[in-house]
């Protein structure tokens, strides 16, 4: 009955790889003190607006994460030293390493796909909205 | 650091980073180190961290990972060939920059 149930969780979450790291990223962010786990919670829930869920580059995004933190709390960085005087800012270079699954890089494709057709430029292949 | 500093800086802090690893490797820690050391104090350790995941995934440095005392093993970052190009890449557009803006300062031709 288990396995049944871990089938199906694999089936609606993705493989379960990602689910199993996806948990041990959990873990290890609990671990962290107060401070850096409120930092690194607030940092997943804004990547969620950029369309990652726990597929193959987001698992790899909150675990490289949670690698920074750790690190961080390991050597006694404070927190605002990790992230800097502006998160967004921070938030925003680091998710931009992670573009697989991120409906913004679709849409920015399709963008430039659909100014390349307005000004009859090339049928070239970079940047096409399927 | 004024507001100005941190605008430039963006355009500029790869080359920064790959310049300083082109001495000798060094780990994300020592890189944001050394820039606050320089007068650059409010460089966000994360911002250097994301700077170093993104020349990795463009293949300019080779990582080796070594254990540490405290904390996770840390990441030594190394320039490797195709990272010493774009180096000197990035060397020849400062110096185009710098070129044009001294002009400008002396009076716009």
């Amino acid at each position: 009955m288990a396995t049944g149930w871990t089938k199906l969780l694999g089936t609606v979450y993705g493989p379960l790889e990602q689910k199993r790291r996806y948990r041990q990223y959990k873990a290890r962010v609990e671990r962290l003190p107060p401070g850096y786990r409120i930092a690194v919670d607030a940092l997943q829930r804004y990547s969620y607006y950029f369309g990652h869920g726990t597929a193959e580059g987001g698992v790899s995004m909150l675990e490289d994460l949670a690698d920074l933190f750790e690190q961080g709390a390991a050597s006694g960085t404070p927190v605002r030293e990790i992230v800097g005087e502006d998160p967004v800012e921070f938030a925003d270079a680091f998710l931009r390493n992670y573009p697989e699954g991120q409906w913004i890089i679709r849409e920015r494709d399709r963008l430039t796909g659909a100014i390349e057709r307005a000004t009859g430029e090339g049928t070239g292949s970079e940047g096409t909205a399927r | 650091m004024g507001k100005q500093v941190t605008e430039m800086l963006k355009g500029t802090l790869e080359g920064i980073v790959l310049a300083i690893l082109s001495g000798r490797p060094a780990y994300g820690y020592e890189i944001t180190a050394w820039l606050r050391e320089q007068g650059f104090s409010d460089i966000a350790e994360g911002t250097v961290y994301a700077l170093l995941i993104r020349v990795e995934q463009r293949g300019f440095v080779d990582v080796e990972k070594v254990p540490s005392e405290k904390g996770p093993p840390r990441k030594v970052y190394s320039l490797n060939a195709q990272g010493q190009e774009y180096l000197e890449e990035f060397w020849r557009t400062w110096s185009f920059l710098t070129e044009r803006l001294e002009q400008l300062r002396e009076g716009g031709r």
